[in-house]
Order: structure tokens, then sequence, then C-alpha cells
């Protein structure tokens, strides 16, 4: 059974359709790549499902529940949690702090609890030390106390990604997690999502970068003006004349290149 | 990496200002300084509630004075007219301070930055001509004057000592319970919520409710400022709960520092001390006061437009850089 479905998620900006009747499965435990052009709607597609635009049609369901339309903050704690293409970290804030915030899910604290601080300390050693777990999970323990802004790029992917791991998910779309990062920092990346899924996290990833995208994805879904045009294993998608077609443009289709 | 610790507990931040409040009638026990000290203590509370709201969930009020002004005539009406006890008035003008905090907080789940500031102005001038207009309630442009000192269990608090210790042990008991929300999960949701609405969301914070919560406990401290005000005095009318009061608020949060406690309360003693300077400094001319009287709205736009090139933090950010530490920001 799938963990995520996908189906018929139509999105209209005015006269443009940036997410077309969208249709697909994400499987438990598995590595799904989104692909395709710019504007493709790819981007678009991440928000409709994580909750941050609302799909003018379509349903999604997460582990067999109904959760379209719902607001993004309450679909992250029913265990479907995201990164962003331009991070959003809390830039002003530690590595730690940024991890610890989304840790806090698991501290039950209102603000009347809070403000008299009964019973509070356990829960909240506990979220700090998990915050920590996950900056080695990252491999970015090293930067744990510095400011987000401070940080180098390809660390502040990793720090979106950790932050994100420490609302305990059990599907995480990244949104471009490799785009500007260096050969060696890609490579980190990649180690840090395979620890990810055997730590048994399905993976939904929007990326540019293909010789990230050929090595960890299981299964392709590639996205042209909003429509998807092909899904299937990597070495099937290589092949797929209407991928070559939208990546090459027509032209190059017209001469059977 | 080894971290010098630093950072304040607040219990003992609180302790080391309760024996200051509390050496200040024994050292001195001149009326006029006291009767000062009540404002500034007042205006604390209020700070309080602001720096939470705004200093650190990002959401602007130019409104504060209003929910000030909801306290204090909800509680003068309860106590004169009514006839209930002071300490029900308080909690009435407190928890009708807090319900109008709800209702703005319906326009900052929408609005942001400029706009949600037009919006708590326009608040502010509503509820300005309703304290004018509704003279049945509130005595109208006059004023409201005769208001009944604070009663606690029976005893009639009618001394300048005892009224100046009810409202600094208030506004102690404030800080605490604020700096601790500060340094628990809420706190750290609203400079999450300030950094990035979108990188809060993702962290499963539920922005919502954190902005109507942040909203109504800001504007129910700013109702219990307004029901000791009341009381302390004696006197209140429409223009101490003007817009001007609340760009003034919003001026001390600034000048104290978004993200910090300690920097705010700071910026509040020395701002409302300001204009009274001739109850710290007693050889202070006439001349001087006034002058200083004057020259207040722009003496507190100087000190804005200068924090805001010289000092961006503010006296908070000052404050963690000599290594004072940061109320709220846990060190772990």
């Amino acid at each position: 059974m799938s963990l995520l479905a996908v189906r018929g998620l139509t999105r209209r900006f005015g006269g443009l359709t940036a997410v077309d009747d969208v249709s697909f499965d994400v499987h438990e435990g598995s590595i799904k790549a989104v692909i395709g052009p710019n504007g493709a709607g790819k981007s678009t597609l991440f928000n409709l499902i994580t909750g941050f635009d609302p799909p003018d049609a379509g349903s999604v369901r997460f582990d067999g529940r109904e959760i379209t339309g719902q607001r993004a903050d309450r679909i992250v704690r029913s265990g479907l949690a995201r990164t962003f293409q331009n991070t959003e970290l809390f830039e002003e804030l530690s590595a730690l702090e940024n991890v610890r915030i989304a840790a806090d899910l698991g501290v039950r604290a209102g603000f009347v609890r809070s403000a008299l601080r009964v019973g509070l300390t356990a829960g909240e050693r506990e979220s700090v030390e998990q915050a920590r777990r996950l900056l080695r999970l990252a491999g970015i323990a090293e930067f744990a106390q510095a400011r987000a802004s401070d940080m180098p790029h390809g660390t502040r992917r990793l720090l979106e990604i950790a932050r994100a791991l420490a609302t305990t998910p059990r599907v995480m779309l990244l949104d471009e997690p490799a785009a500007g990062l260096n050969g060696a920092e890609t490579r980190t990346l990649i180690d840090a999502l395979y620890r990810i899924r055997d730590a048994g996290v399905t993976l939904v990833v929007v990326e540019h970068d293909m010789g990230l995208v050929m090595e960890i994805a299981e299964e392709i879904l590639v996205l042209d003006r909003g429509a998807k045009i092909a899904e299937g294993p990597p070495l099937l998608i290589q092949k797929d004349t209407a991928v070559i077609e939208a990546y090459l443009g027509e032209e190059c289709a017209d001469v059977g290149c | 990496m080894i971290r010098t610790r630093l950072a304040f507990s607040p219990y003992v931040a609180i302790a080391i200002a309760a024996a200051a409040v509390a050496a200040v009638p024994v050292l001195s026990p001149d009326r006029y300084l006291l009767k000062v000290l009540v404002y500034v203590g007042v205006n604390v509370i209020v700070i309080a509630g602001l720096a939470l709201l705004f200093g650190h969930a990002g959401q602007i009020s130019m409104g504060h004075a209003a929910f000030v002004g909801i306290g204090a005539y909800t509680s003068a009406y309860c106590v004169g007219h009514v006839g209930l006890p002071w300490l029900v008035g308080a909690l009435a003008g407190t928890a009708l301070a807090a319900a109008g905090g709800l209702v703005l907080a319906l326009p900052a789940l929408r609005l942001r930055g400029h706009y949600l500031a037009m919006a708590t102005l326009g608040f502010n001038e509503i509820m300005y001509v309703a304290f004018r207009e509704a003279r049945g309630i509130t005595g109208g442009g006059d004023g409201l004057g005769g208001i009944s000192y604070p009663e606690v269990a029976g005893l009639s608090i009618d001394s300048p000592v005892g009224v100046y210790l009810l409202v600094w042990g208030v506004a102690l008991v404030v800080l605490l319970l604020v700096a601790n929300i500060l340094r628990s999960r809420p706190g750290r949701a609203m400079r999450a919520l300030h950094a990035t609405e979108n990188g809060a969301l993702a962290c499963g914070i539920d922005t919502v409710g954190l902005k109507i919560r942040t909203f109504a406990l800001s504007a129910g401290l700013a109702g219990l400022a307004g029901a000791l005000y009341a009381h302390s005095v004696g006197f209140i009318s429409p223009g101490t709960f003007g817009l001007d009061q609340s760009v003034i608020y919003v001026a001390i949060v600034v000048v104290g520092g978004a993200g910090s406690l300690a920097g705010p309360v700071l910026a509040a003693i020395a701002l409302t001390l300001l204009p009274y300077a001739d109850a710290l400094i007693p050889g202070l001319g006439k001349d001087a006061v006034a002058l200083l009287q004057d020259w207040e709205a722009d003496i507190y736009g100087i000190a804005m437009i200068a924090v805001v090139i010289l000092a961006p933090a503010g006296i908070g950010g000052l404050l963690t850089r000599l290594r004072i530490g940061r109320a709220g920001e846990a060190h772990v």
C-alpha cells in the first residue's frame, strides 16, 4: 500500500495551470525523485501536498487519511515534513536551537505550564539530546553553536534537513537539497539521505542534479508544464522519448536525436 | 567548546530586582518618588507583554495603550459602579483586555508588518473615541476621578508605600512568568515565528494558535497594568490611553531590543523616569524638568533613531554582548 497517494492534484494561477491533474504514489521506505525543467511545477506540487498552498482540485492521502487542504503545521505534525528550495531557517538562532524548535513538538508545554515551569526539564533535556543526535546524523554536529546565518551554504541545507527530521516524519519532501552544493557537499548529502532512508523515513526529492537523482532514486516522476509526462525507474526514464523531448526541446525531437 | 555560562537564571534576576524594589522605600520614602515609580512599574508590566508580542513573536501592536485603557476603565467601573471587590475588578479588566487582544489577533492572522501596524493603530483610535464618548462608564473627556484604592482581603492599600509595593510585586511576578514562557516552548515558537513563518510551520508550530494566544496574553497584561494604574492614581482620562502612548510603548521595545526581555524592561524604566528626573535628582531645577518634559517625545524619537542606526539589537543586544545573557535564551 502506498504511504502517500496523490490523485488529480491541480493548481491554477490565473490563466496558468501550474500543476495539472498530477497523480502518483510513494511507497514506504522508498526514495522517489521529482524532476522536470524549470517552471514544470515541482515546487508548487510540494506546496500543495504539504499544505502551504491550497489545491484547486485533487486529493492527497497520507497513510490512508485525507490531508488535502489541511493547514501546513497540522500536516507536519501528522508525519509529513519538508524542506524549502530557498532555505527557511531561523537565521539568528544557533543550529542547535533551529533543530530544537522542531524537536519541541515532543514537549508538552502550553503557556500556563511554561509560565510556571512545571515539570518541563526532563522533556526539554530530551529534545535537546534529540536535536544533537540529528545534527550528528546530518553530519553537522560541529556547527551546533553556530548561528544559522553564519553557516556555509551546504551545511545550511543539511541543517534544514535535520530540522525537518526533528518533527519525526514518516515522509520527508526535500525541495532541491543539492542546489548550490559542490561535489564534496553533494556526496555528504547523498550519504545523509541514505542514512535517513535507512532510519525508516520515506523520501521524495525534487532535484536538478541528475547524477544525484539517478543514483538515489528508486522511482522518478517527470513533470513538464505542470503535467506528469513519465514515471518509472531511472533506467526507463533515461530512455523515455517524452522526457528527452521535454529536456532537450522539440526541435531536437524533430531531427530525431 | 567551553562556553561561559553567565546566563542569569530569571529567578536570580528577579530576586535581585525584588531586593532593589524593597530597598527604595527604606532609603527614601519620598511620596513623589514612589508615585513616579508606580508609573514605572505599570509601564514595566505593559512592556513585558509587548516584548512578548512584538519583541519576540514579531507581531506589532500600535494599540497597546487601548488595552491599558480597557483594563483601567473596566476595573474602575466594576469597583466604583458595580461595587465589586478590587481584585475582581482588576481580573475583569485583565480578562476584557485579553478578549480585546483576541479580536485584534484576527487581523494579525492575515496581515503583516505595516498593514498590521495600521490595523492595530485603527483599533487604538476606535477605543480612544469609545473612552471619550461612553460617558456613562468612562466619564467622557473630563475623565473619571475618585477611583478607590486597591483593596486586598478587606484591607485598603492606600499608603504610597503600599501602592508602590503592590504594583512592583505584581510587576516582578509578571516578569518572572514572562521570562519563563520565553525560555520554554512557546517562547522558542515565538522566535521561530518572528524569523520565518514558513519555517515555523515546517516545524509543526500552530502559528494561528500561537498568534491568538500571544495577542491575548499581551493585551491581558496591558489590561492588568491599566487596572493597577487606575486604582493607584485614582483618576483616568482618555488622553492617557491614546495613540501617542501606544507609539511610546513600541519605541520602548525597539530601544530595549527585539528578542530580549531585560532590555525593554530597562528601557521602560529609563524612558518612563525621564520626564520625572527631578524625583531622582532632588536638586534638579524646575526649568530643567520642564525642558525634559517639553522634549520628551523628541528624546524618545532620537533614542529610537540612535538605536536603529548604532545598535539595532537595542539595549538587549548590548547586554548579550556584555555576556550577561539574554532572557529567554536557554544556553544549552
